[in-house]
C-alpha cells in the first residue's frame, strides 16, 4: 500500500515537473514570434493612430471606426516610446543574450 | 457636377422637375453646402424632405449635423470600450476632429448612403453636388479609402497568423478569439466596395456634367473626366448651360461623343420657382433620357 502511494506521489510530481518544463520550453520558442507580433501591433497602431503622433494617416474615418478596438495599441504605443532609446538592450533581453 | 457658376443647381432642378413631370417619383438633394435650391424654388429646405408636388420633394444636406452625429456615435463606442480614455487625452482630439481634413467629404458619404438606402418609394434621386474640387474628392472617397483598408488587412492577417502560431504552442489551441479589428476591416470593404460598385455602374448612377460655353468652363470640364477616370467612373450627359445661338455646339459633340448632350438655351429671366422653371422646360425643344 505505501509502494503504491510514493509512487503516485512520484508520478504526480514527474507530471508537474514537465508540465512546468513543457511550458518553459514552449514560451521559450515562442519569445521570439511574440516579440515579432509586439513590432507588427506596433507598426499597426501607428499606421492606424498616425495622426496622433505626426504620422500621415489614413482617412480619418478609418482611424475612428477602428478607434473603439484600438485601446491596446495606444499602451502598446506609449510601452514602446519607454524602449525607444534602447532597441539593442530590448534585442538582447528578447534573445537572451548576457 | 461641374465648375462653380455654371448652373449645376439650376440643371439639377430642371432635371428633377422633368423627370417628375413624366410621372416618375423624384427626390432632389442638395449637397452643395451653399445649397441654392431654396433661392431656385424661392422655398426654404431643411435637412428633411419638403414635397413641391406629388412627385417632387426637395431636401439640402446639412453636412455639419451629419458630422457632430458621427462624432458623438464614436466617441460613445470609445467611451464604452477604452477603460482610461482621460489618460490618452482622446475627449479633447474628438472634439477638434469636425474641422479635420476629409470629414466634409465622409459627411456627404454618409448622407449619400442614407438617403439612397432609403428611397424605396422614389424612382430617381438627383443630387446636386459642390463645386469640382469637394465632388472630386466624394468620388475618390472609396478608392482612396480602399488603398489604406485592403493594406491594414494585409497587416492584420499577418497579425493574426502569428497569434495562430503562438496560441497553437502556448495552449495548443487552433482557433483564437475573433479578432474585432479585422471585421471592422472587412466591414469598411464591404461598404466602400458596394459604393464604388454603385458609382461605376451607369445603370445606378447616371452622372452629369454641366458647363457653358466659356473655356474656364471646358478645361474644367475636362479635368473633371480625367480625374473621375482614374476611380474608373464615368460622365453619362453633358448639360451645357446658357447656351446662345451663336455657339456651335459640334466641338462639344465630338469631344463627348460618348455622352447625351442636353442643351438649355440662355434664358432671358433668371429661372427662379417652380412655374418659371416649368415653362423654361416646356419651351425646351427635347430632354434626354436620364
Amino acid at each position: 500500500m505505501e509502494t503504491k502511494e510514493l509512487l503516485q506521489k512520484l508520478l504526480e510530481r514527474i507530471k508537474h515537473h514537465w508540465k512546468l518544463y513543457d511550458e518553459a520550453t514552449r514560451n521559450t520558442a515562442v519569445e521570439s514570434i511574440e516579440f515579432e507580433l509586439g513590432e507588427m501591433e506596433n507598426i499597426f497602431g501607428l499606421l492606424v493612430l498616425g495622426s496622433f503622433v505626426g504620422l500621415p494617416s489614413p482617412p480619418m474615418q478609418i482611424t475612428l471606426e477602428l478607434l473603439p478596438e484600438m485601446e491596446k495599441h495606444f499602451t502598446l504605443m506609449l510601452a514602446k516610446v519607454d524602449m525607444a532609446n534602447e532597441p539593442v538592450s530590448n534585442l538582447f533581453s528578447v534573445f537572451d543574450i548576457m | 457636377m461641374g465648375k462653380g457658376g455654371v448652373g449645376k443647381s439650376t440643371s439639377s432642378a430642371l432635371t428633377a422637375l422633368h423627370l417628375a413631370s413624366k410621372g416618375h417619383k423624384v427626390r432632389l438633394i442638395s449637397m452643395d453646402p451653399a445649397h441654392n435650391q431654396s433661392d431656385i424654388f424661392k422655398t426654404t429646405f431643411s435637412d428633411k424632405f419638403l414635397k413641391i408636388n406629388n412627385n417632387l420633394s426637395v431636401k439640402e444636406v446639412d453636412v455639419g449635423r451629419w458630422i457632430d452625429k458621427y462624432l458623438k456615435e464614436m466617441q460613445e463606442q470609445v467611451k464604452r470600450s477604452y477603460s482610461y480614455l482621460t489618460a490618452f487625452n482622446l475627449e479633447n482630439y474628438l472634439d477638434i476632429l469636425k474641422f479635420s481634413p476629409g470629414m466634409e467629404e465622409y459627411a456627404l458619404l454618409l448622407a449619400y448612403r442614407e438617403i439612397r438606402n432609403s428611397a424605396n418609394e422614389a424612382d430617381y434621386l438627383v443630387f446636386d453636388m459642390p463645386p469640382t474640387a469637394l465632388t472630386l474628392k466624394f468620388f475618390g472617397l472609396p478608392d482612396v479609402s480602399l488603398t489604406w483598408l485592403e493594406n491594414l488587412l494585409t497587416l492584420r492577417n499577418k497579425i493574426i497568423e502569428k497569434k495562430e502560431i503562438i496560441a497553437r504552442v502556448k495552449l495548443g489551441k487552433k482557433e483564437i478569439e475573433t479578432d474585432k479589428i479585422r471585421n471592422k476591416l472587412y466591414k469598411q470593404i464591404e461598404e466602400y466596395n458596394s459604393i464604388k460598385q454603385v458609382f461605376k455602374d451607369t445603370s445606378k448612377t447616371s452622372l452629369n456634367l454641366v458647363m457653358n460655353t466659356d473655356k474656364l468652363s471646358f478645361a474644367e470640364s475636362q479635368l473633371i473626366v480625367n480625374n473621375l477616370a482614374k476611380f474608373d467612373v464615368i460622365i453619362s450627359n453633358v448639360f451645357l448651360n446658357k447656351w446662345d445661338n451663336d455657339f456651335n455646339i459640334s466641338e462639344i459633340e465630338e469631344r463627348y461623343k460618348e455622352c447625351k448632350l442636353q442643351v438649355f438655351p440662355l434664358s432671358e429671366t433668371p429661372l427662379l420657382g417652380v412655374d418659371t422653371l416649368n415653362s423654361y422646360l416646356k419651351k425646351l425643344s427635347g430632354f434626354i433620357e436620364i
